[in-house]
């Protein structure tokens, strides 16, 4: 890890640690409703400042807190094209599979490439410590796994731009 | 320019059948295996994660494009350095990343389609979950870019393929069908094109039981003395689909082979397949011995003991009772271990029978004031019957209809893979 | 399979089969570029007829297809092709050649049909280049070659060079920024040592090639590109080493396709693995609760969703 990113990734865990403290709240708009307030977002009074945590204009991480869950979007380097299409590849991927990830969020909050929502039920079922790993673990090898995407694209292209030109030769 | 013909891609736990619509045969069939690089134990996961930084100007990099498939993959099985695997478990895709391969190798070496002009017709198990449905639209439509897919159960294109007979007046696609494979046999009812998934019957007997059953059989009379061990069972699935046929009643068959052997006994020509040296053996009982098992089970497992008309009854008893009747009416044959000479009037028999039986036993129950008018049973046999389910893709793929039922790669950029999991039925004339 | 093969596999194993064992047949099938081919036995089982329609028929006849046909076919092909379809060869499976290896050349031949097909404008090229170059200036004519519906190949000789030019569409997104990544190696990959010998390549996107430009109805768009291949006089120097490189310089397209298929195939493999990497560690978070399981009194079990 470089040194430039870990003090972002402490940032990050020591926020998302402390956000982590949800409750059971039960809706106080509608009867025997019981839903995350980040995304109800009808009672203002049960959400708390959103914070951001930025790197740099193009990395950065929004926590949203509320009462009973919090809602954590992830906005991923992209420095040229390829990286552009190979994140939003890859964070499809994974957001086709939410079902399985738990804490996914389907689709992403407006500006961000992917977001999680945590909810009080997911805090009270898993080890909280551990949840925080998960997103970190994320964070850090996401940017490593889409660099290395993009190396093995132009590895392979070149490869294959080789082989057909050897092909002449012969 | 007129549009490309559908192709349509129908794998099976054991063989793939590829080929285009408007066919009556497939162009390619061949085993759904895929030999790679590296041993077939460590088949699980771990997809080679290559190309270290230090090595982009090296070989690798492509190591995942070094894989041979079907007759390739076999004949390559013994090559060191490779491992072959069989992507396909029970019917159902068990491992993508195969499968994937499988694909772009059946496209791009084989079919010889650029499949960005095509469109595509591909085949599921009954009650497939829609999870795997979704992942292969994601193959489909994001790494092949093709124009359109339509899933289709493969239930249904038996069905649709049954049309084909001359015995058959209207387009129906409710009715039952009898696949029997290589290594599992299906009785599936479907009703107006959907599968009544809860009365599903499988029966652990197919074509690989019946070539074992036949060798057995061989080998107690003592015929196979002659024949190296490595050819036995390649003798006796010959010996299966060559000379094998459905009597209507076993006593009298023996009677008529005892009285006149040579009238009855066939002889099986064979070269071993290394030294070609010549044997030849007997072909007797076995003749029709070997489809016996599918109604007399007892003469060949001891833990399955129930002959496929019960089997096929208990399955319409169970559906709804609306669709009974057209269940009766419309049961259709499919895959290779239903080709045997008269298997479709034995059957059709043996369920008349039991179906008569019962009706006779509730005219007396109700002390013969209710009268049955009869129900009428019919078993469709027809000539594609071996490739039935792609017969029947080909067929509904040339309909004009398909276009339109097929779910597009615009549709899919709209909405995702969930769009697989609303299926269209189209084609059937009800 | 890194390159792929200029023959039709369906023709070559059909053939062989009704070679062993004739018997009737029906078929139609494609090949790359929106080539659609039938195979049938009108007659007798012994005639197969196969016809193939190809989108850029009309050109090619001009540029000498019918010639270079004849002089690879000879009497097979038919002066009338079958409704529908452009080319029509009649393969008696009587009057084949008796030996093996003479056999299977012929198939190989005739598996070749659409490779040859689209020779003629390539080989006209070279020769057009010959005569040329004892000239010592002056450039051929530029022949065009509509192979796809929005795609189009492009040949030029000049005194020393035979410039062959592939306007490229890509239809998704994702294949276009995948596509550009190779054919910047591709012009690129001539500094390796080894492929000096190689054609040069050229690539532009949006502006055509200086050669084309005065073309009337150009696309120019953003999805477009060109891509010139410069085949210098030692890539047609002899006969083998020309129609290696026709073979060879056809398929270009397809290739290119096909990796960049390949490629999202295995990105698609590499996915997999991490989201089944993130999955474990995700697990970890998972408290262990003790299931028991709940029977009713008749011994099923009881499941809760």
């Amino acid at each position: 890890m470089s040194n430039v990113l870990r003090p972002y990734l402490a940032a990050v865990r020591s926020t998302l640690t402390a956000a982590l403290t949800l409750e059971n709240f039960s809706s106080q708009v509608v009867e025997r409703h019981n839903k995350p307030e980040v995304e109800v977002g009808k009672s203002k009074e049960v959400l708390l400042n959103p914070l951001t945590i930025s790197r740099n204009e193009n990395e950065r991480v929004l926590i949203e807190p509320s009462v009973n869950s919090i809602r954590l979007s992830i906005k991923i380097k992209q420095a040229d094209e390829i990286e552009r299409i190979l994140c939003h590849k890859f964070t499809r991927f994974m957001m086709q599979r939410a079902e399985s990830f738990i804490v996914l969020r389907r689709k992403p909050v407006q500006g961000y490439d992917i977001s999680f929502l945590i909810t009080n039920t997911h805090s009270e079922t898993m080890l909280k410590h551990k949840i925080v790993d998960f997103i970190i673990q994320f964070m850090e090898e996401v940017d490593r796994e889409i660099s290395e995407m993009k190396l093995s694209l132009n590895a392979r292209a070149r490869i294959v731009a080789e082989s057909y030109l050897t092909a002449f030769n012969s | 320019m007129s549009v490309l013909a559908p192709i349509i891609c129908d794998n099976g736990t054991g063989f793939s059948k590829v080929g285009f619509a408007g066919n009556s045969d497939p162009s390619f069939v061949f085993p759904t295996a895929i030999a790679t690089r590296g041993s077939s134990t460590q088949s699980a996961s771990a997809p080679a994660i290559p190309s270290k930084p230090g090595h982009l100007a090296s070989k690798r990099g492509v190591e995942d494009l070094d894989f041979f498939i079907g007759d390739e993959a076999l004949a390559n099985a013994k090559t060191p350095g490779y491992g072959v695997h069989y992507p396909i478990r029970h019917g159902m895709i068990d491992n993508w990343d195969h499968m994937e391969r499988y694909w772009e190798q059946t496209i791009f070496k084989y079919l010889r389609a650029e499949p960005e002009d095509h469109y595509f017709l591909l085949t599921e198990p009954p009650l497939n979950p829609p999870e795997n449905r979704e992942q292969t639209a994601e193959i489909f439509f994001e790494s092949f870019n093709i124009k359109g897919l339509y899933i289709a159960v493969q239930a249904v294109l038996a069905l649709a393929a049954s049309w084909s007979s001359n015995r058959v007046t209207d387009r129906t696609l409710t009715g039952t069908v009898i696949d029997s494979g290589d290594g599992v046999t299906h009785v599936i009812p479907c009703a107006e094109g959907y599968v009544i998934g809860s009365a599903i019957k499988h029966i652990p007997i197919a074509g690989r039981d019946i070539s074992q059953f036949v060798l057995n059989l061989m080998r107690e009379r003592g015929e196979m003395a002659t024949v190296p061990p490595e050819d036995q069972l390649r003798v006796a699935s010959k010996v299966k689909e060559n000379y094998s046929y459905v009597c209507q009643d076993i006593v009298k068959e023996f009677r008529k082979y005892d009285a006149e052997p040579y009238k009855y006994f066939e002889r099986y020509e064979g070269e071993h397949s290394v030294t070609g040296r010549k044997y030849s053996v007997d072909v007797g009982y076995e003749r029709f011995l070997a489809p016996e098992i599918f109604f007399n089970p007892e003469i060949y497992s001891s833990d399955f003991l129930t002959p496929l008309p019960e089997i096929v009854d208990d399955v319409i008893k169970q559906s709804p009772i609306d669709v009974r009747r057209g269940l009766y009416k419309n049961i259709v044959l499919s895959g290779g271990s239903t080709m045997f000479q008269h298997f479709g009037n034995r059957l059709k028999r043996d369920l008349k029978l039991l179906v008569d039986r019962r009706l006779d036993a509730s005219v007396l129950a109700s002390g013969g004031v209710q009268k049955s008018s009869g129900v009428e049973v019919d078993v469709i046999s027809h000539k594609r019957q071996r490739y039935a389910v792609w017969f029947g893709g080909s067929l509904l793929a040339s309909l004009p209809e398909f276009y339109t039922s097929c779910h597009t790669k615009a549709q899919y950029d709209e909405i995702g893979p969930s769009i697989c999991r609303r299926y269209q039925i189209f084609g059937s004339a009800t | 399979m890194i390159l792929l093969e200029p023959h039709n596999v369906i023709i070559q194993s059909t053939l062989a089969d009704k070679i062993i064992k004739p018997s009737s047949v029906d078929v139609q099938f494609v090949d790359y570029d929106g080539v659609r081919f039938h195979l049938s036995t009108p007659e007798r089982k012994t005639v197969l007829l196969l016809s193939m329609h190809i989108r850029c028929w009309d050109e090619l006849v001009r540029y000498g297809a019918i010639d270079f046909l004849k002089r690879e076919y000879g009497s097979l092909l038919q002066s009338q092709p079958e409704p529908e379809y452009d080319v029509s060869l009649i393969i008696d499976l009587e009057q084949l050649p008796g030996s093996n290896e003479e056999r299977d050349s012929f198939i190989m031949s005739v598996a070749l049909l659409k490779r040859n097909a689209l020779a003629a404008p390539f080989e006209r090229g070279f020769t057009s280049q010959k005569g040329l170059e004892s000239a010592g200036t002056g450039t051929g004519d530029l022949m065009q070659i509509h192979y796809r519906d929005e795609e189009a190949i492009y040949i030029q000789a000049s005194h020393d060079r035979v410039t062959v030019i592939f306007s490229t569409v890509f239809s998704d997104e994702t294949d276009r920024i995948y596509g550009k990544v190779f054919l910047q190696e591709f012009v690129d990959a001539r500094r390796q040592p080894s492929i000096q010998n190689a054609p040069q390549v050229l690539y532009s996107s949006r502006d055509p090639p200086l050669e084309i430009r005065h073309l009337p109805n150009l696309r120019n768009t953003d999805d477009t590109g060109y891509v010139t291949f410069v085949l210098f006089p030692r890539h047609f120097a002899n006969p083998t080493n020309a129609s290696s490189t026709i073979s060879h310089i056809q398929l270009f397209r397809d290739y290119l396709h096909y990796h960049i298929k390949c490629s999202k195939a295995y990105m698609h493999s590499r996915m997999r693995h991490r989201a089944a990497e993130f999955q474990k560690v995700l697990n970890r978070a998972k408290t262990e609760v003790a299931t028991t399981e709940k029977k009713t009194v008749s011994g099923r079990t009881m499941l809760s969703r």
